[in-house]
């Protein structure tokens, strides 16, 4: 399904906000967003961007021709938000907050959890995002044990989100080497996509 | 800004803020406001002029009158009149090698408000950066008088990186900025990567990015705090590198928690900002 919006004469962020809404009600595989300044376009690009749709922009004359297309062949690893033939897949998500598993020694929580990721393929195409928040970005970033285990995951098209606020907050935003930076929007979407949540 | 009461109390910290920023006293002040008395409720203009007023109280400032005139558009402003011994004024000139440079509040509050407006920001962050905007750069000022502070600006709309050019511009030397120390409010950050730029960051980009060199460690997404436009943003200050952690503490003693020292000023290369 596609649609067109035109957001001509609008300032930010409405259209930005009037894309979201636009492809939150009807779920769109491609969205075609005509503005007519370069704060807008750069804003709406990098929007659909955030919401794993491939962007591509077109000038004419005054006016920006945003599209934006997704969950089609041309990207397989990409997560696709209207799945056609696999619509039956369920969609998991995990949530890691931590560097450690479970409270007792630090030590053996760090190796359990480094296990558990290096594990999680075994959920094969149904493990859908992982998402680190918190002390959980330090397993994503330069030097980490378990960074060659979400370049794999990631490799198989499995999505890898990582809280920008947070690593912000450890002064590691530059040091993040697996997966995309991401904000709290993203996360409570992936949330309410997902078939099921795992907190750990 | 939704409360007309913080409203006013944001515009007069703005309007008062050039008088800080060249080291001065504000003494009086003139109110300005063009009011849509057709469409907007006469108790708005008054809680505006209240939040004003307010802020004239704390700044010890006198109001002597003002204008008012009716316009489809809210507006509300002060001209300010202070104080300033004529051998002491501090401009945006004035630099020197090995100088200091301290920001005093946290970027970010034009990427927030673009935020607010879309309703997707929280009402934490919201209050946050109300009571931000609306604090005076009072008690800086107060604090560097004793200080060899060879310049200062506020930063508002043109952006840190945008204020930091008119500084660099003409003074024969450049600066570098450490991008991990400039204070700023993370979810700026994350409302930049969801495409919540206000439309001035882009310009303000786009009319100083031939200055800058930054760092390929410092993304797009941080670029933009950088250039973000501000409302009642904090004094940037260029201070003699001896008293530099001095004056960063005497400020951060006085309640200027979020004060940073971000970077230098350096002989070569000339009028240029590198940012790293």
């Amino acid at each position: 399904m596609s649609t067109e919006l035109d957001c001509r004469g609008l300032a930010c962020p409405a259209p930005v906000l009037q894309t979201k809404q636009k492809i939150e009600k009807e779920n769109l595989s491609e969205i075609n967003v005509i503005v007519d300044n370069q704060a807008a376009k750069e804003n709406v690009s990098r929007f659909l961007g955030t919401q794993k749709f491939d962007v591509s922009v077109e000038q004419k004359g005054t006016d920006f021709y945003i599209t934006g297309k997704r969950g089609t062949g041309a990207t397989p690893s990409q997560p696709s938000a209207a799945p056609q033939s696999d619509s039956e897949k369920k969609k998991i998500m995990v949530m890691i907050a931590t560097d450690r598993m479970g409270r007792g020694d630090d030590e053996l929580g760090s190796k359990l959890l480094f296990n558990f990721l290096k594990t999680l393929k075994e959920m094969g195409p149904e493990l859908w995002r992982l998402v680190f928040v918190n002390n959980g970005v330090k397993l994503a970033i330069e030097g980490a044990e378990a960074l060659p285990v979400l370049k794999e995951l990631e490799g198989e098209g499995v999505t890898i989100l990582v809280c920008g606020t947070c690593l912000n907050h450890f002064n590691l935003l530059e040091k993040k080497k697996a997966g995309e930076t991401t904000n709290m929007l993203d996360i409570v979407t992936a949330m309410q996509l997902a078939d099921s949540v795992i907190n750990i | 800004m939704d409360d007309p009461y913080w409203f006013g109390q944001i515009a007069a910290a703005n309007a008062l803020s050039d008088v800080y920023a060249m080291g001065g006293v504000p003494k009086t002040a003139m109110n300005l406001v063009a009011f849509p008395a057709k469409d907007m409720d006469i108790s708005v203009l008054r809680r505006i002029i209240e939040g004003g007023l307010d802020k004239m109280r704390e700044a010890g400032v006198v109001l002597v009158g003002g204008h008012t005139v009716e316009d489809p558009e809210l507006k509300y402003g002060l001209s300010v009149t202070g104080y300033i011994h004529p051998d002491r004024v501090l401009t945006k000139k004035n630099l020197k090698v090995g100088d200091r440079l301290i920001l005093t509040k946290p970027l970010g509050t034009g990427i927030i408000a673009t935020a607010i407006k879309g309703a997707l920001a929280s009402q934490e962050i919201t209050d946050k950066v109300t009571r931000a905007m609306a604090t005076l750069n009072k008690v800086t000022a107060e604090v560097m008088e004793d200080y060899p502070v060879h310049a200062c600006t506020d930063i508002t709309g043109f952006g840190f990186l945008g204020h930091l050019a008119e500084m660099v511009s003409g003074s024969g030397y450049g600066v570098r900025i450490k991008a991990d120390s400039v204070p700023l409010y993370p979810e700026a950050l994350e409302y930049a990567a969801t495409g919540l730029v206000p439309a001035g960051a882009y310009r303000n980009r786009e009319f100083r990015l031939f200055m800058v060199d930054f760092a390929p460690t410092v993304n797009r997404i941080l670029q933009d705090v950088l250039f973000d436009p501000q409302t009642s943003g904090g004094l940037l200050i260029c201070v003699a590198p001896e008293k530099a952690e001095d004056l960063l503490n005497a400020l951060k003693a006085k309640g200027v928690q979020d004060a940073a020292i971000v970077g230098e000023v350096i002989a070569e290369p000339k009028e240029r900002i590198i940012v790293e």
